[in-house]
């Protein structure tokens, strides 16, 4: 199916001409959306260059312009590993955001439900609820495209819609808090909140944990055995099958650890940020993910800076707005943008000359 | 009964859009593209449908311009997929993000308003009696009384059906979708019947945007979609892309919502209604593959 023949490709970036010339194709997407933004930006009567300017100053002037940037990183940049990872199995998973969810919740209800609970143990349970919520909930997309062929794509994408809409239920109906007209869970203990790194910026320890999340998802893929299986059924699933290597096995552990890394995004986002479960509280985490995985041609180091380009986006846009009229849905224009030229063929955009020769 | 009767009453009206854009994405689908991107046309088109209704005071002009404007964003949308080999998935979800963004940027630059455009005095799509249906008791009003473009709807369902399978263009658009190569061998110029497609499934969910903006809510507002270019995405996926079925899930995924706002405070939750379009499609996929399955003897893995 026309599907399937493209996840390759999403897996396994065509890549083209030499160093320097593969790493300018890298930035096309990104260029790509700045000019995009530039062009909505005059088309509104505005200089592109001053607006770009004030956005990096509103991003990244001063320590707490900085952590609030760093705070708006973190969950892309999870749910841009979740994503990278399940790409470079060729697993072809967009159900970040609904593992993000159930991650959320699940680290919510422990910390709510458990108040008074040593501190440590608090955390390490909301956690590991957290992850095995996330891992459960793309384990099932998973067995399927693994034991039945059933279109991965379709099933996680519509399986976020279940989540959002199933965690809705839940805090609306039995965990609403008492006394809140508002669709939210009770407040957690506070000896589940994570503290601040940049106080008094909204940056909670957790952009920590997904650094180590980032250099962990390097090591994994760069010297252990399991990495070598996943990347290598990623882009020749007939030679990986050929090894030895169960093509079976390598999806469903793909999908539970690109699910339990985005079930820890949303525990960060509950214990860092919140403090509590808010119906529909992610802006599209998972597909700002998916945008990150891409521009960051799903590597470590990629994913980190992409998630950061992300976030500066983000935390740029939403001070920009608040004193000047320019609204912040100039991050989704850029955001979008980047989707669609990640995926070009970077092959066919090459001049003539160049593709002959190459 | 009077809950059901009302339902009922409803779900002809608001399936509209979930039809015209499950319609859409069938053509897509059998033209060899999964359109992700239905939920951008759709805004586009309920947009487009707002403003020029606003200005000439004349829905019908309303229409086509949905139809323009659906069209208007498939073309570059499919163009990217067919000649620059993006991902139709990705390029999807992209679509939907971009076309938001954008029409979140420039309504308040452009119109001074921020998330919802309501023009006073705004013409809405007319109600349509059907003479002797009318009257019919209990019936009558499930079937009659909506806007044109519901009817329309429905007359495009064996319209569709008819094309696909009964004409030459429909033979080629299928083909063009089911093998690249051998449509290429035929002297189908694949990539422009993929196109084609794409347009199609364009205009037709630029339509159903428009029925929804100026044809049961009266106004433009940028959430208003609300994920139902991802349900109309189930419906043909629900329907395996063939016409019948599709417009039956259409129709049922609009019972859904149509019942879900009307069993508010009656003890069933809402948001476990309105999850269910999208679990019925995993079902659906899952007991489809496990008999497929079964029929091929064995177990594929993987």
């Amino acid at each position: 199916m026309s599907v399937h023949a493209s996840a390759e490709r999403v897996a396994r970036p065509r890549v083209v001409g030499g160093h320097l010339e593969r790493t300018l194709w890298t930035l096309v997407p990104f260029g790509a959306a700045l000019l995009a933004g530039a062009l909505v930006l005059l088309l509104s009567g505005r200089d592109p260059l001053v607006t770009y300017a004030l956005l990096v100053e509103q991003a990244f002037g001063g320590h707490i312009a900085i952590g609030n940037t760093l705070a708006q990183t973190t969950p892309v940049l999870f749910t841009g590993l979740a994503t990278a990872l399940a790409f470079r199995a060729g697993v072809f998973n967009v159900g970040v955001e609904g593992s993000l969810y159930l991650g959320a919740f699940a680290a919510a209800w422990v910390g709510f439900t458990f108040v008074g609970a040593p501190g440590p143990l608090l955390l390490l349970g909301a956690f590991g609820t957290a992850g095995l919520a996330g891992a459960a909930w793309s384990f099932l997309p998973g067995l399927l495209r693994a034991r039945w062929r059933v279109d991965e794509v379709v099933t996680t994408l519509m399986l976020n819609f279940v989540a959002i809409n199933l965690t809705s239920y839940l805090v609306n109906g039995p965990f609403l808090a008492v006394g809140t007209a508002n669709s939210m869970s009770p407040l957690v203990d506070p000896a589940a909140r994570l503290g601040s790194l940049i106080p008094p910026s909204q940056v909670s320890i957790g952009f920590v944990l997904a650094l180590g999340m980032a250099l962990g998802f390097g090591v994994v893929f760069g010297f252990t055995a399991l990495g070598y299986e996943l990347r290598v059924s990623g882009t020749s699933p007939r030679f990986a099958a050929a090894s030895g290597i169960s093509i079976f096995r390598v999806i469903v552990v793909a999908m539970l650890i690109s699910g339990l890394i985005a079930g820890i995004a949303g525990a960060v986002q509950v214990l860092g940020v919140n403090g509590r479960f808010i119906d529909r509280f992610s802006p599209g985490y998972g597909f700002t993910g998916i945008a990150a995985a891409l521009l960051g041609r799903n590597t470590a180091l990629g994913c980190v800076l992409a998630a950061l380009f992300f976030g500066a986006l983000s935390n740029g846009s939403a001070m920009m707005q608040l004193f000047t009229d320019i609204p912040l849905d100039l991050v989704n224009v850029l955001s979008g943008t980047v989707m669609i030229f990640a995926v070009l063929d970077v092959a066919r955009l090459r001049p003539r000359r160049l593709r002959e020769a190459g | 009964m009077e809950v059901l009767h009302n339902t009922l009453v409803a779900t002809a009206l608001v399936s509209t859009p979930l039809l015209l854009a499950a319609m859409g994405g069938l053509i897509n689908r059998q033209g060899g593209i999964v359109n992700i991107g239905l939920e951008a046309n759709m805004l586009a088109g309920a947009l487009a449908a707002v403003l020029v209704t606003w200005q000439t005071g004349n829905p019908f002009l309303g229409v086509l311009a949905a139809a323009l404007a659906g069209t208007v964003i498939a073309l570059p949308f499919s163009l990217v997929i067919t000649r620059l080999g993006a991902n139709e998935i990705i390029a999807g979800l992209g679509l939907n993000v971009l076309v938001a963004g954008l029409i979140g940027y420039l309504l308040p630059v452009a119109l001074g308003v921020y998330g919802t455009f309501r023009p006073a005095g705004l013409q809405r799509l007319p109600r349509i009696d059907i003479p002797f249906v009318h009257d019919i008791p209990w019936i009558g009003p499930i079937l009659s009384g909506k806007d044109p473009v519901t009817y329309l709807a429905w007359l495009l369902v064996p319209l569709i059906a008819a094309f696909l399978y009964r004409t030459t263009p429909g033979l080629r658009l299928r083909a063009a979708g089911s093998d690249l190569e051998a449509a290429r061998a035929a002297g189908i110029s694949a990539h422009r019947w993929r196109d084609l497609s794409t347009v199609l499934a364009g205009a037709l969910a630029g339509i159903g945007g428009a029925q929804l903006s100026i044809g049961i809510v009266g106004l433009f507002g940028v959430g208003m979609i609300a994920g139902r270019g991802f349900i109309a995405l189930a419906a043909f996926y629900f329907g395996a892309a063939r016409p019948w079925p599709t417009a039956a899930a259409a129709l049922l995924f609009g019972f859904f919502d149509a019942a879900q706002v009307r069993l508010q405070g009656q003890g069933i939750p809402v948001q476990l209604v309105q999850l269910l379009p999208y679990l019925v499609v995993v079902v659906t996929l899952t007991v489809v593959a496990i008999t497929r399955a079964r029929r091929e003897g064995g177990v594929a893995v993987a």
